[in-house]
């Protein structure tokens, strides 16, 4: 070893040593803060949680047991006759369509979007970044706040009743969560090869096609195979309030109490979710540039064959009468105007929803604990009952999850009175059927080897469980049900919407009498209430992490 | 014979500690410089002076080369592992491209000729349709080079181009290198590197740095075994 080196390893050393020192003390810090900030966090959900009345307050309408029992007793034998079968197949055929535009135009937003919301675009130098970067990122991220429902409803009062309604209000939201996903990806991409094309006087679009999309490409295709799952769930519900497809057929077959009908379009909806998941995990699980590339042909072909199927009117978006009823509608935007109860009713149905995503979020998380260890495949071989019921709770959670929220709120509105407890008992049971897979990838991807050591020094499988495998997941899930509190908090405007309480329903109020200054009042109440979810959740999470 | 590059009371401060401090330095056209020191020494800051990617603190940089014909091949190579080779290559022509020919290129590569005649230089012109990162780390050095040959640059700045290979492949990356600055007069070489004997047999002048100052700076004939010695036990 040379002097020098000598020299660097002893200081090197010492840095060490200091840091340690300071983590040492921040970290002690950090736990008194931890458990001060969880405290704070569950008495406030107890008490918003006792505000609902549950437990404590008559809320069950025992007339309505006998329809929900039909409706689970169909499930063992949805109809199945030609005809039944062709709608289901047609109605399957136009939710895809919408899912595959949906998505196409997402992906085509979030890759304009990624690029110009990512440091590396707006970067001069090594440190600098322009100031446009910080407006663009603010401006970039309010569509992510809105539900896509609410883009429809907002949309269908300016072009109408057609596909391109649809197809908008999904892209919106979906490209906005799309450009940040893309742009995380092109900052986190190697700089190096970037910065030395920048260097020699590339100009940033060439540089980005040479140095960073080459790097990156295979990510990007695989998160939009990931999102059009996501958009198969979301238009279906577009569907129920008008878009036409699965929604449709499934909200008019529901008025019709045809419990059979319903249950051969949620068996389509089951499949045609499962055949995008596969598709989609495929796609991610190769990692093969080749196999990428027949997906991304085969999804080019999708996308010309839903444009043929749909035929979306996209000369209506230019067209005079859309013009004018801008205009129109911009003219009554302002002044914003409070429910017919005043500004107090808006922020009470404000807390309503708050309430609601809440109270959801917890009922899933104790839900899905009870399910998402049995869940989780094991590595290894497996008894026969431990594998019958993994099984058989993955298939529950996939059946859950493949429901869609809004149709879970009309089968809890059958035995819960309206109010924000039907719709944040819907919102729970759907995100038990998310959440409960997610938890379970948790325990799956865990690092088996402290559990292993504690079985294979004879500890049974209860206190390997609490010693082992409960600690090792325990900030993931948590972080996992923040996540899915955020979105809850977004969805609730989906079972407002059909009846369940909340701004959703109050903003569907307002569409049906054509009161804009009164939606957009109601929409900014949305924003607000899920931005407030996402500072306390993403602050939850980083004391978590 | 013109200045390539000059330095006038050139100081970098990175977070408070200097890196570099030179009261002056002049490069010459055509020269071959070979820059000499242990790791830490400013070899690195002092090339990306060369090629502005570092700005002095205080003091100036003068260059009589535009920034589209200095060619800089970086320790960690920089290329683009999924692109083919001749993409990578080509790399090296993007500061004269137009953003039209360039995103054009990547659908059909077009200034092929000009990519195998330089990969041939380098000796793996078969290989120009490959993956990159199916290459060999030493072919991948090849691809880096002929990166910097399509750019016809007139300044070639090279950061330890050799100090991760072997002997006998660091002799031939080094006789590559004079190779491209031979190509043309005028074309200018800095190259920094570890070792003393490579630096006096393919360098003309060799300048020893020690914490970002310069310790010696004389033709390589004149570098004796004890200059070396000295400066590394400098650091």
């Amino acid at each position: 070893m040379s002097s020098s080196e000598l020299l660097g390893d002893l200081a090197s050393r010492e840095v060490a040593g200091r840091v340690y020192l300071r983590q040492k003390t921040t970290q002690r810090v950090q736990n008194t803060a931890r458990s001060w900030w969880f405290a704070g966090l569950g008495v406030a959900v107890g008490w918003i949680v006792w505000t609902t009345g549950i437990g404590r307050l008559e809320m069950i309408n025992r007339g309505g047991w006998s329809q929900l029992r039909r409706f689970w007793i169909a499930a063992v034998h949805p109809d199945l006759s030609a005809d039944a079968l062709s709608i289901a197949g047609r109605a399957a055929l136009t939710t895809l369509s919408f899912a595959i535009l949906g998505t196409a135009l997402a992906v085509a937003f979030g890759l304009v979007g990624g690029v110009i919301i990512s440091e590396t675009w707006w970067r001069r130098g090594r440190k600098d970044i322009r100031p446009q970067w910080y407006v663009v990122r603010v401006l970039a991220s309010l569509p992510r706040g809105v539900h896509e429902t609410v883009f429809a409803l907002l949309l269908v009062n300016v072009l109408g009743r057609d596909p391109l309604v649809g197809i908008i209000a999904l892209a919106l939201p979906f490209g906005a969560v799309t450009a940040k996903v893309y742009g995380e990806l092109i900052d986190s991409t190697a700089r190096g090869p970037y910065e030395a094309l920048r260097s020699s006087g590339t100009s940033r679009v060439v540089a980005l096609a040479y140095a960073i999309f080459p790097l990156t490409g295979q990510d990007i295709v695989s998160y939009g195979f990931y999102r059009l799952e996501c958009a198969i769930r979301s238009a279906v519900i577009l569907g129920m309030i008008g878009a036409g497809g699965l929604g449709f057929e499934l909200a008019l077959q529901f008025q019709a109490l045809r419990y059979q009908q319903m249950w051969t379009l949620i068996y389509a909806l089951v499949l045609v979710s499962a055949v995008a998941d596969m598709w989609g995990s495929a796609v991610r699980r190769s990692g093969r540039v080749r196999a990428t590339r027949w997906s991304v042909a085969a999804a080019t072909g999708l996308i010309v064959a839903a444009a043929i199927g749909l035929r979306p009117d996209v000369g209506r978006l230019f067209s005079a009468s859309t013009r004018s009823l801008v205009a129109d509608l911009a003219r009554n935007v302002w002044p914003l105007r409070a429910p017919r109860d005043g500004w107090g009713g808006l922020v009470t149905r404000a807390m309503d929803t708050l309430t609601m995503s809440l109270l959801a979020i917890v009922i899933s998380s104790i839900l899905a604990f009870g399910v998402a260890f049995v869940a989780a495949r094991r590595p290894g071989r497996e008894g026969k009952i431990r594998w019958l019921t993994g099984a058989l709770s993955r298939a529950l959670l996939l059946v859950v999850r493949s429901i869609p929220v809004p149709v879970w709120a009309l089968l809890v509105l059958f035995v819960v009175f309206p109010g924000p407890v039907p719709g944040a008992v819907a919102l729970g049971i759907y995100n038990f059927g998310v959440l409960g897979r997610l938890w379970a990838e948790v325990v799956e991807n865990l690092d088996r080897r402290p559990v292993d050591a504690l079985a294979s020094l004879g500890a049974p499988a209860t206190s390997s469980y609490l010693y082992g495998t409960l600690p090792l997941s325990a900030t993931r899930f948590v972080s996992f049900a923040l996540y899915r509190w955020e979105v809850a908090a977004r969805e609730t405007v989906v079972v407002g919407v059909v009846g369940a309480g909340g701004l959703g329903r109050l903003l569907e109020q307002q569409r049906a009498a054509f009161d804009m200054g009164g939606m957009v009042a109601t929409v900014l109440a949305l924003i607000a209430v899920s931005a407030l979810v996402d500072v306390i959740s993403t602050t939850s999470r980083r004391v978590v992490g | 014979m013109t200045v390539a590059l000059s330095l006038h009371g050139v100081r970098v401060v990175f977070d408070a500690d200097p890196v570099l401090d030179i009261e002056h330095l002049s490069i010459d056209r055509g020269e071959r410089v070979a820059l000499i020191g242990s790791s830490g020494a400013g070899k690195t800051t002092l090339l990306r002076l060369c090629n502005g990617t570092v700005v002095p603190t205080q003091g100036r940089v003068e260059r009589s080369v535009i920034q589209t014909r200095i060619g800089t091949i970086y320790q960690q190579l920089d290329l683009v592992g999924p692109l083919r080779v001749v993409h990578n290559v080509n790399a090296g022509r993007l500061g004269d491209w137009s953003t039209w020919t360039a995103l054009r290129s990547l659908v059909r590569p077009l200034g092929v000729d000009a990519a195998r005649q330089a990969l041939a230089l380098v000796g793996i012109a078969d290989k120009i349709y490959m993956r990159t990162d199916q290459l060999s780390g030493g072919e991948q050095q090849r691809v880096a080079l002929a990166r910097v040959l399509v750019q016809s640059p007139e300044l070639v700045l090279a950061d330890e181009p050799v100090s991760s290979l072997d002997p006998a492949r660091s002799v031939e990356i080094m006789r590559l290198l004079n190779e491209v600055v031979a190509v043309e007069r005028g074309r200018t070489l800095v190259v920094s590197l570890h070792d003393f004997n490579l630096a006096r047999e393919y360098c003309g002048r060799v300048i020893g740095l020690s914490h970002g100052r310069v310790v010696f700076d004389c033709p390589a004939a004149q570098v004796t075994d004890k200059m070396g010695q000295e400066l590394y036990e400098l650091a």
